[in-house]
């Protein structure tokens, strides 16, 4: 939407960049939906991205366990190879991984190793926007996903509603887009306007936001365009999911009950292609077993009773999960049982569609670049992977060329 | 509809228009009515009542200013603390003292000092997440306590702050073992802004801070044997530096006037200032030797600030829209929910997302923070607790009449900011003109009707915007 995609731009020239951006680079215009690339994926194919939110650190993700200069860099904050759940003769996964390892084991996990970019950035904010933009040279105001809504074929009312969720209060970076406004769905029962028995209230709301003209502020068309959706939106989605039931009980934290809702929506015929989930405070700089454990945990039980719940609708082979984080952490651990912001970790693929295994170069712990790991993989040739072999989309205007693919679908 | 602005010369969420910047941290010296009252109060604190803004008006400008910058009255008898007893109830200490701190929001004789305690808790963004309660409530004194004071000041305390210890871990910075948290932070986020230093520059101030700790009673504590004494190169001046030598080099980088001035800019002003106009306020900042009364006083009183430009300007933050709401609806108290609907609306007061803060700006609106924003209002309309009754709308109004309670509304609660539709479409549902069985408002249907009204007035657009 056009208002949303000046916000980049405005954002970083004003706070993270510190001046006005000379020569501030804008993305041409796509008035059309691009025609899809050729190949055979589904059209009925929905990707799950999940943000791990906080920078995750990928060598207690996923362990190499043989190599000594991993316990001799994380004295306190090793994962020993006795309690490794081992992938191969190299690597295992965290013990907290175990629900994700018997979906690795029916080979619907794909590892991909050391994937990064060139010139890590070691910010929060910045590397975020980076993977999320998938632009690490400039800041461009669109989404890596937000280019892809904006390349679907429109809904012949001139809506795409549903076609991109966001399962929180906000719209993620990646999901900003020219000409598709995302709804945060942050909980099911507050997505709605809701007046009690005043239906007459309701009616007249619809009619002010209408009937609302554009001012001067440019907020105001801004808020004018997102209420008509959430105005609308509300009453659609709820209208959709309410015949969904299933047996599979989720746990009770906050990103199981968020998967919970993205199978509802992905099984309810709204057209949804993309749902973008966060799991927050992976940022470990101290005391990281404890909290980094109880995280992968809430991650890899959720996902698992997600699985079950696609399965028992048909869509487990219509559905690839997708992780990221903006950053891993250093190889060395420091003084507070923790880690610092780092470079490159792995990611993992995870779906009935998914040829399970592992991808990638696993990066050398001794090799490094300043006690970072030196990337193996660019994340781009991941997005482009999906982009092509999954969504059925060129990946070239996207992200980007010359990103070979990863063959995991 | 989606506009195409890929031809559009202008970036980010500026007003159209163009600046005068020569005169635009000028005194302003014109007209000042009621909604340049209400601007103000929006602005420099929570919002007004009617009556409020009445008052304001005859004060006049310089008068309702000095209101604001320097209030005669005594601060509210406010709680100093939430409850001890909750506080060591895991269960209700982080409710408690989320309703803590908007209590003091809510019915502070202080606003402007108040609303720039929420600026600092936003720029230095800690969190209950990993902070306790205690600590969260010591910070936000200090922030009050400063709110308007010397920056330079500020930025030193908070590096001595436990809450800012213990949220970046500089509790375990040593100079065995650097870590670069806060002083990453303190550059990028707190003071200079990112691609103003290097990683070495991280690497200096690291050292720097080794030994600024806690002992056991969480107060700050400098640990002498666990600081660097070795010398720094820090923002290419060298010298065996300590925590104190950063925050002093810091402040003198012309990139940091810069920076928290365009902060302060988009605070109380409008998205995205013009360079001009953060030069112009980077050189008042300097000059006042870090002042921030000063520096937010120019801001309040210069002309670009009572510009049409700035006008409506700014989407409210949550904590705005909802202390507002409940300022001009007459609430003497917090409502007990209004943690959760803030958490809703996108900002969870005392745990920010990160340290980087809430976003803000467009990232306010979504779909489902405004729905959050419109079921709050739904919902408070209807409270018991509701002191701008349809009673007390119908006797403000001159008796039962759809017309004059409609008027008294958009009046009180947008300064009349409102479309001629947007009248014609509030009046019809007062009136029911346009309901398949016409019921005009009446002593039987005026409580409901009227409840509804106020909802419906309060959810339009302009009372998104500040």
């Amino acid at each position: 939407m056009a208002s949303r995609r000046r916000f980049i731009s405005g954002s970083l020239g004003a706070v993270a960049l510190g001046g006005a951006l000379p020569g501030f680079v804008r993305e041409a215009a796509f008035a059309q939906a691009l025609p899809a690339a050729a190949g055979t994926a589904d059209p009925a194919n929905v990707l799950v991205v999940v943000q791990l939110a906080g920078g995750n650190d990928g060598l207690n993700t996923v362990i190499p366990y043989s190599d000594d200069a991993y316990h001799k860099a994380r004295p306190t904050i090793r994962v020993t190879a006795t309690n490794v759940l081992k992938l191969d003769d190299r690597v295992g996964f965290n013990p907290a991984l175990a629900p994700l390892n018997e979906l690795y084991k029916d080979g619907q996990v794909a590892l991909i190793h050391g994937v990064g970019y060139p010139n890590p950035n070691r910010s929060h904010f910045e590397a975020t926007q980076i993977w999320e933009t998938a632009s690490p040279t400039r800041p461009v105001s669109t989404g890596w996903l937000g280019r892809y809504l904006d390349r679907l074929e429109r809904n012949p009312d001139g809506t795409n509603s549903f076609a991109g969720v966001t399962l929180g209060d906000t719209v993620p970076a990646a999901l900003l887009a020219q000409h598709v406004d995302v709804p945060a769905i942050g909980a099911l029962n507050a997505f709605q306007y809701n007046t009690g028995k005043d239906a007459a209230s309701k009616a007249a709301a619809g009619t002010l936001y209408d009937g609302a003209r554009p001012g001067q502020s440019p907020y105001l068309q801004l808020i004018e365009d997102t209420a008509r959706a959430a105005l609308h939106g509300g009453d659609l989605l709820r209208g959709k999911i309410a015949g969904y039931k299933t047996s599979v009980v989720y746990p009770g934290d906050a990103f199981a009950q968020q998967l919970q809702l993205a199978a509802r929506i992905i099984g309810s015929d709204l057209g949804t292609r993309i749902v973008f989930v966060s799991i927050g405070s992976f940022d470990t700089h101290a005391g990281q077993r404890s909290q980094q454990d109880k995280l992968l945990g809430f991650f890899s039980k959720a996902l698992v009773a997600f699985y079950k719940d696609l399965a028992e609708h048909g869509n487990a082979r219509r559905v690839l999960t997708m992780t990221f984080s903006e950053f891993g952490r250093r190889v060395g651990e420091n003084a507070s049982s923790g880690t610092d912001h780092g470079t490159a970790a792995p990611l993992f693929a995870i779906g009935g569609g998914v040829k399970g295994g592992i991808y990638g170069q696993q990066p050398s712990l001794t090799d490094l670049d300043n006690g970072d790991l030196k990337f193996a993989t660019d994340f781009r040739s991941v997005y482009a992977t999906v982009l092509e072999r999954w969504l059925g989309r060129d990946a070239v205007p996207i992200v980007g060329d010359g990103f070979p693919h990863v063959p995991f679908v | 509809m989606h506009l195409d602005t890929s031809t559009d010369p202008q970036v980010g969420y500026r007003p159209p228009g163009t600046l005068d910047a020569g005169s635009a941290l000028q005194r302003y010296r014109g007209p000042f009515g009621k909604r340049h009252a209400a601007h103000l109060a929006r602005r420099a604190g929570f919002g007004a009542t009617p009556a409020e803004v009445d008052a304001l008006v005859a004060r006049g400008l310089d008068g309702a200013l000095d209101a604001y910058l320097h209030p005669a009255e005594a601060e509210a008898a406010l709680p100093e603390y939430p409850d001890a007893a909750v506080l060591y109830d895991n269960k209700k200490k982080y409710q408690a003292t989320k309703l803590w701190y908007l209590e003091r929001m809510l019915r502070t004789k202080h606003p402007l000092a108040e609303k720039m305690t929420l600026f600092w808790h936003g720029h230095f963004a800690t969190s209950m997440a990993k902070v306790p309660p205690q600590l969260m409530v010591q910070q936000i004194d200090l922030f009050r306590a400063r709110a308007l004071g010397n920056f330079r000041a500020l930025l030193l305390a908070v590096s001595q702050d436990p809450a800012m210890l213990i949220w970046l871990d500089n509790r375990f910075n040593v100079a065995a073992h650097p870590n670069e948290n806060y002083a990453r932070e303190i550059m990028e986020l707190f003071a200079l802004g990112l691609g103003n230093y290097s990683e070495d520059d991280v690497k200096a101030a690291a050292r720097a801070f080794t030994g600024w700790m806690l002992d056991k009673n969480a107060r700050f504590v400098y640990n002498e044997k666990a600081h660097d004494q070795g010398l720094k190169t820090f923002l290419g001046r060298t010298g065996p530096f300590n925590g104190e030598d950063v925050v002093a080099v810091i402040v003198e980088q012309p990139v940091h006037q810069r920076f928290i001035c365009r902060k302060l800019l988009e605070y109380f002003v409008y998205s995205d200032p013009e360079p001009e106009l953060v030069d112009g306020l980077a050189a008042v900042y300097a000059l006042s030797g870090y002042d921030v009364a000063k520096t937010v006083g120019t801001i309040l009183r210069s002309n670009v600030f009572f510009s049409p430009r700035a006008y409506r300007a700014l989407p409210k933050s949550p904590v705005e829209f909802a202390i507002g709401t409940l300022r001009y609806l007459g609430f003497t108290a917090v409502p007990d929910d209004m943690p959760y609907w803030l958490s809703r609306m996108g900002q969870d007061i005392l745990q920010p997302p990160s340290v980087k803060g809430w976003d803000g700006g467009p990232l306010w609106i979504s779909t489902a923070t405004l729905l959050a924003r419109f079921n709050l209002v739904n919902k408070l309309v209807g409270s018991p607790a509701l002191a701008l009754t349809p009673d007390s709308l119908v006797a403000a109004a001159g008796g039962m009449n759809a017309e004059n309670v409609l008027e008294t509304i958009v009046a009180g609660a947008l300064q009349d900011d409102v479309t001629s539709d947007v009248r014609q479409t509030l009046r019809d549902f007062l009136d029911s003109k346009n309901a398949a069985v016409p019921v005009p408002l009446g002593p039987e249907n005026y409580q409901t009707k009227i409840r509804g009204a106020l909802a419906l007035a309060l959810n339009l657009p302009a009372n998104q915007l500040a």
